[in-house]
């Protein structure tokens, strides 16, 4: 769950008063650019990604105009742009007019939570503007500070000092970014980013660090950030149509978080427990539809919900339907695979037989009457399987299922959909 | 701030030895000891740790207790009362919910000043309540272990605290050695202990840590304990990617590190494990590489490449783990701790290739599994029937449910529209089978459901003719009757399908038309069991239906073995027991069905043959004929034709049949919570269906059937009355002819225009209560300029497919539209399922009631017990289900929900 550009991040950055550049919206008029133009002296251009999307400057995907002809010419440019970062390609829909802030200083903050120091952290430097992993670490402080008290004045001016700092900077820093832990701790984030904040002259002759970008991240068991009454649909982008429906179901109560692999995957595999998600994931790769962990011990009925969705999404394409996990602690193997049995026969009559073969690899509490469920609703269902216990190691339980994905990919779904009479 | 523990950490840290971390004198208190969870588990970590919880909270529930094998673990409201009661303890337990997580650490923290360790297990804890939790913990001298973890356990010391390393049977994989475990998963701590057990190699502390952002007790603070613990000579840790716990850390003892997660590399969401999502220096292949510099090697080990120290190994797969440290240990001169337990090849427990050819590779052969397992899968194959876990079903069911959003019901999964599509006999089947019986199912069906239909001389029927003399409504009338159907009524029924379940129980028999050896089967009744099941001299009807049965299509072993067993002289009970079980028997195979279910089969046949048969006064069921029909031609109708018959005394056309069958499907349930449902389960729940065999299930109809009345059930006489008003006059003669529709337009809109009129005066006298269009609008379809109840769409369109025609549904649809019209209302109001149940049913009786043959008291009668009829399918289902699964006087509402009202 996470939030770029100032569109939004100005609302948020208002709610502690701490001081943004102006920004206009995608329904901005020509006028309001105009006049924003003439304040500002000039305006960037930024298209509006749902979600997280950083190094948009690199990407060249940043216009900048000081007449509104260009203005106009590079919101055309950079309304549906299309962002790639890795694996991910993102389309913007929706560009912001951000007022040029002229300054002399560029400084880099960010809020996070450090594994090093297991606290809240600070990272500071007065050399912002650019990738801060480009930065040596001497130009860069980290500091921790409790959570209970939270960050303080203290905190940012020793850190400035002990970077060397110009001194006409550390006044209004010190001022205004402990406001920012409002922000961070109020509202259930994780990550907060400014990066640049410009230190503008104002017609005092006061320094100002204006937020001239931002960066958030919300953490997703942390309500908080509902406080905040932002859109739904602005998280929604995340999440395909399937992750959306499924993941309604994410409780702590019995896991049920589940990602798509691959949309052209040929391998459904319900996978019990984080680790057992891990190794599969990590074994199966592109061939998966969905990586899964519905572990916690989830009750029938929340697994019989949860069976419903994988199946309707994705039984089709299926080969195999894998159903993997270690040798449970805690999570019934009985009500588990009676409600993946039972969803399995229900998807099959209300959507017709599909040719499946199914392994299973999976240990814990009434195993055998668990199993014995499943099996016997495979062979009344007419579908090939194989069952292991769970003192057959993981891995060669997911190569067995590799292969036989080949296999049925070049004959087994022929002669399986044969005997089921399709 | 935070106070001294371990030298050299920068934090907090208690634990100095591995060996301190989970020992005999640590006493603990349960959080929510009460939990769903924590019901299940704590009673195996204590009774493993030789009863180590002192107490456990549950606000709200002191008094209470939780029951172990060493006794009764006390609970109270908090903490504070449980030590004012004199209880101490070191460690607390947290099983909260997330949100009470910080607040039960902060709990414990303020009123325990002995407090040593905290263990969390609750998932999904916010990274905001975690830091504070630490920085609570930090400044107090607490050491806290998880969140999102199974805690922490000792195979020296025999003790586990918190959640459930090893399961429900920890002594199976907690098998004492010299190996110290940590890992980021729960699950795979238990697992690799397991994988362990197969080179030899035993443990000494597990610690499963969590896998969240904030990992309290990390792989620093385990290494430096692991120096400490002269017990553990090597160890294994477990990693994924996400977080810098791992880097720079100093280890001195032999390891085999599993990093795992490199694919995930490429998604950008973490899964379960919420802090398992790393950033572009904290990914799998750092990790790997960080452990890679510390012992020394170049790369991963596998089997085929076996890269290792001295000092350690790197694996990517759980399953390389024993065999990485036997050689890593072989290195420094150190044998495995005891001769190697089961070994990690492919072991399948199931299998089945259904009919496919597999090539040699994948055809793998089942073993038989490591004890306890094996005895466990023969004792199931022995077992046969579903046994459902109970609950309390007062407001929740097992086989029906409606979807709040479409507002269409499902019985066993299926949409009733689709039930709809099929006949009463088949889905009198599915509603206690589970699914519908093949074409040869479908005609016994109709034979044993036909067979006691005709009531003549019985005293059900004189009870029925007793109760309808008295002007009672229908389903008190058949409640009389019903009454009578007591278990004596059906015990030969009862005892025969007893015998017949006894008999194959053990016989493998997989469908009732597989062949058996039915001559050794015979051998095993005994005379008594012969003479139950044949026939007595004045047993007649037991030689039609048993002709009827042997003569369709099709075959039963079951028929067979009741032949052979009474020299082709079975009795009538015999016969229907033995059409039952054949409907049955792969469904209780299947474990789709419970032994209760089927052998209760027979009484439930006789239940619906009465609802039908007693439903016809006495005068109908004379001379061996029903109606006029004899029982042996009646055995050859299906039972949907028979109940049209009881209802309009003749036999209905084809296009009536299928519209009286989706009539009835339509009404079949509403789900659990409809007040007919409610009524049946109650009349199961107040006899106890935890010994099922005290149920009288003829009782529980009796509940169905009080629970239904002139608002429930009736109420379709509404519409009907409404459309008679409409149409008595217009001339109609037959409504299944367009022909008569020419001036449906006109009729909807005169009465659009007078019900407008009427509607202005009584707002004018201020009546708001003025009588409304039945069967038109719906709260959920409603709002758009034209709307339309899904459910009457279906039908419609069914309909037209088949191009049967209803003018009464067609006026509905002119109705609607002619009230937008004269603006009665402001958008086209939906013609909603109500309606398509009454329009069926008054295009029925049209001709009979215009023709003077029938009056409005006999429609009326008719609407309702055509409700019955249909709801006693659902409500068939739910007595079964509730008799499986519930639990006994689970109806009742607790005093605490009621309210005194004056």
């Amino acid at each position: 769950m996470q939030l770029t550009g100032l569109l939004w991040g100005q609302k948020l950055l208002k709610k502690v008063g701490y001081p943004v550049a102006d920004v206009l919206g995608p329904e901005a008029t020509v006028d309001e650019i105009k006049a924003l133009i003439k304040k500002a002296g000039q305006v960037f251009i930024k298209p509006v990604f749902k979600g997280g999307v950083g190094k948009k400057g690199k990407s060249g995907l940043i216009g900048r105009a000081s007449d509104i002809t260009t203005a106009l010419k590079e919101k055309e440019r950079l309304y549906f742009a299309e962002h790639v970062f890795g694996n991910i390609t993102s389309k913007a829909d929706g560009v912001t007019f951000e007022g040029g802030v002229p300054a002399e200083h560029e400084v880099y903050f960010s809020l996070s939570e450090s594994t090093v120091f297991r606290a809240p952290t600070m990272t500071i430097t007065h050399h912002g503007g650019v990738d801060i992993e480009e930065l040596p670490p001497e130009k860069i402080k980290e500091v921790p500070f409790d959570p209970l008290t939270g960050l303080k004045s203290f905190h940012v001016s020793n850190a400035l000092e002990e970077l060397g700092a110009p001194s006409e900077l550390i006044s209004p820093l010190v001022q205004n970014l402990p406001k920012l832990w409002t922000l961070y701790n109020n509202y259930g984030m994780n990550m907060l980013e400014l990066n640049p904040i410009r230190m503008y002259k104002n017609k005092k002759g006061r320094l100002m660090p204006i937020a001239c970008d931002f960066k958030g991240s919300f953490d997703q068991d942390d309500p908080a950030w509902e406080r905040l009454d932002m859109p739904a649909h602005l998280f929604a982008s995340d999440y395909s149509e399937f992750e959306q429906e499924i993941n309604q179901l994410r409780t702590y109560q019995g896991q049920s978080d589940v990602f798509v692999m691959n949309e052209k995957g040929t391998i459904t595999v319900p996978t019990f427990g984080g680790g057992a998600n891990a190794l599969v994931t990590e074994l199966l790769g592109e061939r998966a539809t969905i990586s899964s962990d519905f572990g916690g011990n989830p009750p029938y009925a929340k697994m019989h919900d949860i069976s419903r969705i994988v199946f309707k999404y994705w039984l089709e394409q299926s080969n195999v339907l894998f159903i993997i996990g270690g040798k449970a602690n805690n999570t019934d193997i009985y009500e588990t695979f009676r409600a993946m049995a039972d969803a399995l026969r229900d998807h099959f009559r209300t959507h017709g037989p599909t040719p499946l073969f199914v392994v299973v690899g999976r240990g814990g509490p009434n195993l055998i009457r668990g199993m014995s469920y499943m099996k016997e609703t495979l062979e009344q269902l007419k579908l090939p399987f194989r069952i292991f216990g769970h003192d057959s190691a993981m891995s060669e339980v997911v190569n067995y299922a590799l292969a036989v994905d080949k296999w049925m990919a070049k004959e087994g779904t022929k002669q399986v959909a044969k005997n089921l009479g399709i | 701030m935070h106070k001294e523990g371990v030298k050299n950490f920068p934090y907090y840290v208690g634990v100095k030895s591995l060996k301190d971390i989970a020992t005999k004198d640590d006493t603990v208190c349960v959080l929510n000891i009460t939990g769903n969870e924590s019901r299940t588990v704590t009673p195996t970590s204590h009774e493993f740790s030789g009863g180590n919880i002192v107490f456990g909270t549950s606000p709200g529930r002191s008094g209470q207790s939780l029951s172990t094998k060493l006794g009764k673990i006390p609970v109270y409201n908090s903490i504070k009362e449980g030590m004012a009661a004199g209880h101490k303890f070191t460690t607390a337990v947290i099983y909260l919910p997330p949100s009470g997580v910080k607040d039960g650490v902060a709990e414990a923290v303020k009123h325990n000043p002995e407090l040593k360790k905290v263990i969390i297990l609750t998932e999904k804890v916010s990274i905001s309540d975690s830091r504070t939790i630490r920085a609570i913990c930090q400044t107090n001298g607490v050491d806290v272990f998880g969140a999102n973890c199974l805690g922490v356990a000792d195979a020296w010391n025999k003790v586990r605290i918190g959640g459930a390393l090893g399961g429900s049977k920890p002594e199976e994989s907690l098998v004492k050695g010299t190996v110290a475990l940590f890992s980021n998963s729960g699950n795979f701590t238990t697992t690799i202990a397991v994988y362990l057990l197969t080179e030899g190699w035993g443990t000494t502390t597990s610690v499963s840590s969590g896998k969240d952002v904030y990992i309290h007790y990390g792989s620093r603070e385990f290494l430096s304990a692991l120096d400490k613990d002269n017990r553990s000579e090597c160890s294994v840790m477990y990693v994924e990617p996400g977080g810098y716990y791992e880097r720079d850390l100093t280890i001195n003892k032999p390891m085999v590190a599993c990093v795992v997660g490199r694919w995930k590399a490429k998604l950008t969401k973490a899964c379960g494990h919420a802090g398992s999502l790393a950033g572009s220096g904290d990914d799998a292949k750092a990790k790997e590489k960080w452990f890679m510099d510390y012992f020394g090697v170049k790369s991963i080990y596998t089997p085929e490449k076996p890269v290792f120290s001295k000092k350690g190994a790197v694996v990517t797969n759980i399953s390389h783990i024993p065999e990485a440290l036997t050689r890593v240990m072989a290195l420094n001169k150190k044998k495995p701790d005891f001769k190697p337990m089961g070994d990690l090849s492919l072991k399948c427990w199931f299998a089945s290739n259904a009919g496919v050819k597999l090539p040699k590779a994948l055809d793998v052969k089942t073993v038989t599994a490591v004890s306890p397992y094996g005895e466990q899968i023969e004792l199931v194959e022995k077992q046969i029937g579903a046994q459902f876990p109970r609950q309390t079903l007062k407001d929740a069911s097992g086989v029906s449910m409606m979807d709040p959003k479409t507002q269409v019901s499902k019985i066993h999964g299926l949409s009733i529209l689709d039930a709809s599509k099929r006949s009463l006999e088949e889905n009198l089947v599915l509603s206690l089978i589970g699914s519908y019986p093949n074409a040869y199912g479908k005609k016994l069906a109709n034979i044993a459901l036909n067979a006691g239909v005709n009531l003549e001389g019985s005293a059900e029927l004189i009870v029925a003719d007793a109760s309808r003399a008295a002007e009672n409504s229908p389903n008190t009338v058949l409640s009389g009757a019903v009454s009578v159907v007591g278990k004596g009524m059906v015990k030969g029924a009862l005892k025969a399908s007893e015998i017949l379940f006894k008999a194959f129980e053990t016989s493998g028999l997989k469908s009732p038309e597989d062949k058996a050896d039915i001559a050794k089967l015979v051998k095993t009744l005994t005379k008594a069991d012969i003479k139950a099941l044949s026939a007595k001299k004045d047993d007649d009807l037991a030689v039609a239906i048993f002709k009827k049965a042997t003569s369709v299509k099709g075959c039963s072993v079951f028929l067979d073995f009741i032949d052979k067993a009474t020299g082709g002289n079975p009795s009538t009970d015999a016969v229907i027991s033995a059409i039952w079980t054949t409907l049955g028997w792969e469904a209780l195979i299947g474990n789709q069905i419970s032994q209760i279910t089927i052998n209760s089969l027979p009484w439930y046949s006789r239940i619906f043959s009465t609802f039908v048969g007693a439903s016809v006064d006495s005068k109908n069921h004379e001379g061996g004929a029903f109606f006029g029909v004899t029982t042996e031609k009646l055995l050859g109708w299906s039972f949907t034709e028979t109940s049209f018959l009881a209802l309009l005394g003749r036999r209905p056309s084809k296009d009536e049949l299928f519209e009286f069958s989706m009539l009835l499907g339509l009404i079949i349930t509403n789900g659990p919570g409809t007040i007919s449902a409610q009524g049946s389960k109650g009349g199961v729940s107040a006899d106890g269906p935890e010994v099922p065999s005290r149920v009288q299930i003829n009782k529980a109809f009796i509940g169905f059937l009080t629970h239904t009345g002139f608002a429930h059930g009736g109420n379709g006489y509404e519409a009907i009355a409404f459309l008679i008003e409409r149409f008595k006059k217009s001339g109609l003669k037959d409504p299944s002819k367009k022909s008569s529709a020419q001036d449906l337009e006109k009729i909807a809109l005169t009465y659009a225009k007078e019900y407008k009129a009427y509607k202005v005066s009584q707002k004018a006298e201020g009546n708001l209560n003025y009588a409304k269009v039945p069967c038109i609008n719906h709260p959920i379809f409603k709002g758009l300029p034209v709307n339309f109840d899904p459910r009457e769409q279906f039908v419609r369109e069914l309909f037209d497919n088949k191009k049967i025609y209803n003018v009464f549904l067609d006026f509905y649809g002119k109705l609607v539209n002619a009230l937008y019209k004269t603006k009665v209302s402001s958008n086209v109001y939906c013609v909603n399922v109500d309606a398509v149940i009454a329009v069926i049913l008054l295009k029925m009786v049209w001709a009979p009631f215009i023709n003077g043959e029938i009056g409005d008291k006999e429609v009326e009668s008719a609407a309702f017990t055509t409700f019955l009829f249909g709801r006693m399918i659902g409500c068939a289902a739910e007595i079964d289900d509730h008799i499986n699964r519930g639990k006994n006087m689970d109806t009742r509402s607790p005093a605490s929900v009621c309210t005194y009202v004056k």
